[in-house]
């Protein structure tokens, strides 16, 4: 049982603060688990919006202000690139801290982020809170039960026509964003592949960088046994669906739906569109209990299972030793990237992008 | 080299504009959108990127300061293209920009153009089409600033703009997948086609030739061809045949009695009358009305389930453009702007298939099809939804 409210503090108003966290931490407050204390952005226009939802909390000028004495947790949502410093900066000073996706904008940052955690009191958890949504969390079930058999291949697509209210271009720029879609939505995805599958064997990897960033990427991933294929977009609209084809049946799953999965069996007339429920045992006997989170309650659960990690009552479910292992293979894409193929290019074209490419190595 | 600002950047024709014209050393594209979330698409380049708000002229001159040539390639509603105008003319003339060329469209002459109709055809914007209307009054409101600016302007009328990310090549495919495709007089009507690419060249042509200046040029392609034409390549790279597509025609339905009552029921003034009442009076006379226009069938859970066939609805839009029988000239656009496609059709579709199959569209190889397509001699395959989300699945 938690005893006082945790005191959060919030590094970044940007897009996913307001979207997201914001609703998140007020629900969290109303239930009496959290209070937020600090706010800081260099904006002024973001602390002010998040202010006017947070009206008790302090707004800092720098998080050195971010101490024990005010915050316990600090939840760290600021640009990818300030995510290393301002992380291990806060663990130093004895926070716990969760870190928003990506967790970093290379490995060797993730790398001394682990260093600095393993020195500090504090947790620190990292942002992929897709492995929180019920229908992740089943299928890894179905997987691990062998509910489709030996797993014989993969398909995901996902992306569509970028709309995410971006604050500044310095998101779509190369020296400072450091990657595309890979690094923006394909960590969510490659987390829940190795979250799903174990670490894969090799992955081949392409994308359209020509001297910016990777808007459009495909990955063929080899793992044990089976292949799989991985396309993602800012410019296109994809299926945005998972498919797993395994030796007894198939499994689809459309992204972020939170509480929903379609199972099918091989020679089988019939498919299964199953929506998730908490399963009980009722006089001996299971039933469904309540609906499973939805996405918004999937969402505030990553933080709540943050605090209760924070009281020793629970183990993280992403720690920074899981955060790291996407942002690996991201690693491992963009040093063995080659250009995609865009067959509606003239052959000069496609010559001039061949070296625009090789300038993004 | 020359400096041109592309506005609408982010678009079909924008984005491809941008590839083209920066890969292609063609000229110093600038991109300018509306909105920074816009700049996603473009940022596989390392460009001098901006944004700026077409209906802002303070925002769209300092966007276009140092360019020579300013493109307005902003798609939108009525209000847009007609808002924008000028804006972005005195935001030119501001800046001290040489040349506007304006992105009109074929359709000022309508979907089915009479025989004979070319850029000296008197325009109507009485037409049944509203975006006809819209864009015969964009033309002449920028003609007008025009007369009284110094910014030099080209017109472009663009036939149907086809290629990678075209709504034309999307939109027949989703329908494809949805079963919701349809043929107008069985795709034989002409189809005043232009690949994206030729049009781009007749960009860059109208921005460098000196006597383009308070011109109008229909631009197409070099070949004649039919909605067929341009649809066989797409139904064949899905492994459908053309003829197994319905043919449908479009005919005008007025709302039916059910939606009629419903209509009147919802207004303002019935809401208003009927509050008059005791609430018990009226959810009674609503319920007897509900069962009057939704009879209930005591037969329905011994009923067997049919196959759901939905009819695609077909548009006053897509039914002229399918009967058009005559091919727009761009015989102006040859003689004065040296304009000659530079992508012929039967590439232009491979280049369109090509990047279906790039956006994620269950497009079969072209060994695939070889193959599929003898077997479909043998055996014609059915037009089925099932079967492409099988290839998905």
């Amino acid at each position: 049982m938690i005893a006082t409210p945790v005191r959060v503090g919030l590094v970044g108003c940007g897009a996913v603060s307001q979207l997201y966290y914001a609703p998140a931490l007020k629900e969290l407050e109303r239930l009496g688990l959290i209070r937020v204390s600090a706010l800081f952005d260099p904006n002024a226009a973001s602390v002010t919006q998040l202010q006017q939802i947070f009206s008790q909390a302090n707004i800092v000028r720098d998080i050195s202000a971010f101490s024990r004495d005010a915050v316990d947790l600090a939840i760290v949502a600021s640009p990818p690139k300030f995510h290393a410093v301002q992380t291990i900066q806060l663990l130093n000073a004895g926070l716990s801290v969760l870190c928003e996706k990506p967790m970093a904008n290379t490995v060797a940052e993730a790398e001394a982020m682990i260093a600095a955690v393993d020195q500090a009191e504090g947790v620190l958890a990292i942002g992929l809170f897709r492995r929180f949504l019920p229908a992740t969390q089943a299928i890894r079930q179905v997987l691990s039960l062998g509910v489709l058999g030996e797993v014989q291949s993969f398909e995901c697509y996902e992306g569509d026509f970028f709309r995410w209210p971006v604050q500044s271009p310095n998101y779509f720029k190369r020296s400072t964003a450091q990657g595309g879609v890979l690094l923006d939505i394909g960590v969510h995805l490659l987390d829940l592949l190795l979250w799903w599958f174990g670490n894969p064997i090799d992955i081949q990897y392409e994308d359209d960088a020509m001297g910016g960033v990777d808007v459009n990427c495909i990955l063929q991933c080899q793992f044990a046994g089976f292949t799989g294929t991985v396309r993602l977009s800012r410019d296109c609209s994809l299926s945005n669906r998972y498919v797993i084809r395994g030796s007894k049946g198939w499994l689809n799953w459309t992204v972020n739906g939170a509480d929903n999965v379609q199972i099918g069996f091989t020679n089988s007339h019939f498919a299964l569109d199953t929506k998730i429920y908490y399963g009980v045992q009722q006089s001996g006997l299971p039933i469904l209990a309540q609906p499973a989170f939805n996405f918004e309650q999937s969402f505030i659960s990553q933080i709540g299972n943050v605090i209760a990690a924070m009281h020793g009552q629970e183990s993280l479910l992403v720690p920074a030793s899981e955060g790291i292992r996407s942002l690996r293979w991201i690693e491992h894409c963009y040093h063995h990237r080659t250009l995609m193929a865009m067959p509606w290019f003239s052959p000069a074209e496609a010559n001039r992008a061949q070296q625009l490419s090789l300038s993004c190595e | 080299m020359l400096k041109i600002a592309m506005l609408g950047a982010n678009g079909f024709i924008g984005s491809r504009a941008v590839e083209m014209m920066h890969l292609g050393d063609m000229a110093e594209v600038r991109p300018i959108v509306r909105h920074l979330s816009s700049l996603a698409r473009l940022s596989r380049f390392d460009l001098d990127c901006r944004v700026a708000d077409g209906f802002d002229q303070t925002a769209i001159s300092t966007a276009v300061q140092g360019c020579d040539v300013v493109v307005h390639a902003i798609a939108g509603d009525r209000k847009t293209i007609l808002g924008t105008l000028a804006p972005v003319y005195a935001a030119a003339q501001q800046a001290g920009v040489r040349r506007l060329i304006y992105l009109s469209s074929a359709s000022v002459h309508g979907q089915a153009p009479a025989p004979g109709t070319d850029e000296t055809s008197p325009l109507s914007d009485r037409q049944a089409i509203a975006y006809n209307n819209t864009k015969v009054q964009a033309e002449r409101a920028i003609r007008q600033l025009r007369q009284r600016g110094d910014v030099e302007l080209v017109i472009l009328r663009p036939g149907i703009v086809l290629g990678p990310r075209s709504y034309w090549v999307t939109s027949f495919a989703e329908a494809l997948l949805q079963q919701q495709a349809y043929l107008v007089n069985r795709g034989q009507g002409i189809c005043n086609s232009v690949y994206v690419d030729n049009l781009i060249h007749a960009i860059y042509l109208a921005a460098t030739n000196a006597q383009a200046d308070q011109q109008t040029f229909i631009i197409g392609d070099r070949e004649q061809v039919t909605w067929a034409d341009v649809y066989r390549p797409i139904v064949t790279a899905f492994d459908i045949d053309l003829e197994q597509i319905p043919e449908m025609t479009y005919t005008y339905t007025s709302p039916s009695l059910e939606e009629r009552i419903e209509s009147v029921l919802a207004s303002k003034a019935s809401l208003g009358f009927l509050s008059l009442f005791p609430n018990h009076w009226r959810q009674a006379a609503r319920s007897a009305m509900s069962t009057l226009l939704h009879p209930a069938s005591t037969t329905e859970e011994w009923r067997m389930p049919e196959s759901i066939q939905t009819t695609p609805a077909v548009t006053l839009e897509m039914a002229l453009l399918q009967q058009c029988q005559y091919k727009l000239p761009h015989t102006k656009a040859e003689q004065l702007l040296g304009y000659c496609p530079i992508v012929p059709f039967a590439e232009a579709s491979r280049r369109s298939i090509a990047w279906l199959k790039f956006a994620g569209f269950p497009v079969i190889s072209s060994h695939e099809n070889q193959l599929r397509s003898v077997q479909n001699n043998l055996s014609k395959p059915v037009y089925s939804s099932k079967r492409l989300e099988e290839k998905l699945i």
